[in-house]
């Protein structure tokens, strides 16, 4: 019997993935409506210049969507179906195995590119903010680059902590941290040392450089650290989940 | 780790992926995902090993293990029967040349379990090799045509039911373990010990 190639055994796994991705209720919420509730949300308020303009709303918006796919939907999907055994009978398929995992990266990715285009055009529409198509562009490809920053930080949670449950309650504890910093990047109100750590941390990182694509800055010499940063998470992040992930929880 | 795994033609340890093809793996706890249907399912199963069936096909294979009605359900929705039987017909969808069953009935009901032993002797008589592993003696004994007792990875003893019967017959801890007429469960716990196991 001939062995798949590995091109459709990738094919029928995103098609499985993605389907099972979309019917679960909780992946719908974390992908689009924590990001748009939050949009809405920060504009409303006398105080909510404070936070920053619309470009840092909408980035906002962006970082949160991603920080919750990233660290707690994609996070907590691979350490259930680990649990549940879902990858130990793909294992024993002539599928290779890297075909598993990426897989679940590429739906992640689907995902992102759909909730930046919804967050984009919900901005366009309720809060009145459009760009030029260029900048459009850009602020997709940025948002995918921070998909893989926070997906990679995702890969390192499940790769470290082997329980569905213990996953569950550390991902709600990173959460708040990871979403808190990116809050304080572009303000001083917590003080400069808070600016400074909010700043470089990944979703301050990648903020930076959403604003950046947006037009809100023009794009500048500062621009490379942030960049360079995000690329850094990345690499590090990746390395520590791949190298300690176990495909059974026990 | 010494030895060598050899599937077919096929040296499993130089080759897994092309050993794997050849293979029909059902686990002891299996799960498929959560949020896909049993069509679903067949389909993705189907796609990993190469196999391309069209909407009849899927419906007719489900009809043939008496799950068309549940073709809508999710897996976690299934009984404990209904779960192994499809867990086999996904083990067995590319028609591999070995099947591995790890405590195919277990927790199953006398009913389930009777229906699944039919499946796997229709298997044996299409003439597929099926590696079962059970701790029920009465399923060794009723399905397996070679048996081998194992205890803490070690092979005691292989033979055919009735071979290993015989020739335990005589053995006074066989006898001291019997209750009446001589089985192979007799024979396995004369051979593994009366303690109990982790």
């Amino acid at each position: 019997m001939a062995v798949p190639t590995w091109s459709s055994s990738l094919k029928v796994l995103v098609r499985a993935d993605g389907t099972a991705q979309v019917r679960t209720p909780l992946s719908l919420v974390i992908t689009f409506a924590l990001p748009l509730i939050l949009l809405v949300a920060t504009g409303l308020g006398k105080n909510s210049a404070a936070l920053g303009g619309p470009e840092f709303r909408i980035s906002l918006a962006l970082t949160v969507g991603l920080v919750s796919i990233g660290t707690v939907g994609y996070s907590l999907a691979i350490a259930r179906d680990r649990d549940a055994g879902v990858f130990q009978r793909l294992r024993v398929t002539p599928a290779p195995t890297w075909t598993i995992m990426v897989s679940r990266w590429i739906v992640q990715l689907g995902a992102v590119l759909i909730m930046a285009i919804v967050v984009l055009v919900v901005a366009a529409v309720v809060a009145g903010v459009t760009l030029p198509p260029q900048d459009y562009l850009l602020t997709v490809l940025v948002a995918l680059l921070g998909s893989a920053v926070f997906l990679s930080i995702g890969q390192a949670i499940v790769g470290l902590i082997a329980s569905a449950d213990t996953l569950n309650a550390a991902g709600r504890l990173l959460y708040l941290p990871l979403i808190g910093l990116s809050l304080f990047g572009d303000t001083d109100r917590l003080g400069t040392t808070v600016e400074m750590v909010s700043r470089w941390s990944p979703g301050g990182c990648l903020e930076t450089l959403l604003s950046a694509a947006m037009g809100a800055t023009t794009w500048s010499g500062q621009l490379w650290g942030p960049l360079f940063a995000s690329f850094g998470y990345t690499v590090l992040f990746a390395v520590i989940g791949i190298r300690w992930f176990r495909w059974v929880s026990r | 780790m010494a030895g060598e795994i050899a599937i077919g033609d096929v040296d499993a340890r130089a080759h897994p992926l092309q050993a794997k093809a050849q293979l029909g793996v059902q686990l002891q706890t299996t799960s498929f995902h959560s949020s896909l249907t049993l069509v679903e399912i067949v389909r993705l199963y189907a796609g990993l090993y190469g196999v391309t069936l069209t909407s009849a096909q899927i419906r007719e294979l489900l009809v043939q293990i008496n799950l068309q009605k549940e073709a809508s359900k999710r897996f976690r929705e299934l009984s404990g029967g209904q779960q192994q039987r499809f867990s086999l017909l996904i083990a067995t969808i590319h028609d591999p040349a070995l099947v591995l069953l790890d405590e195919p009935t277990a927790g199953l009901d006398p009913q389930a379990r009777r229906q699944l032993w039919d499946r796997i002797e229709r298997f044996r008589k299409e003439g597929r090799s099926i590696l079962l592993t059970t701790h029920s003696m009465e399923e060794a004994q009723a399905v397996c045509d070679r048996v081998a007792i194992m205890d803490h990875g070690k092979i005691l003893t292989v033979g055919t039911p009735a071979a290993l019967i015989a020739s335990y017959r005589d053995d006074p801890k066989v006898r001291q373990a019997a209750h009446g007429e001589v089985t192979l469960e007799d024979v396995f716990i004369a051979l593994t010990g009366r303690e109990l196991r982790d």
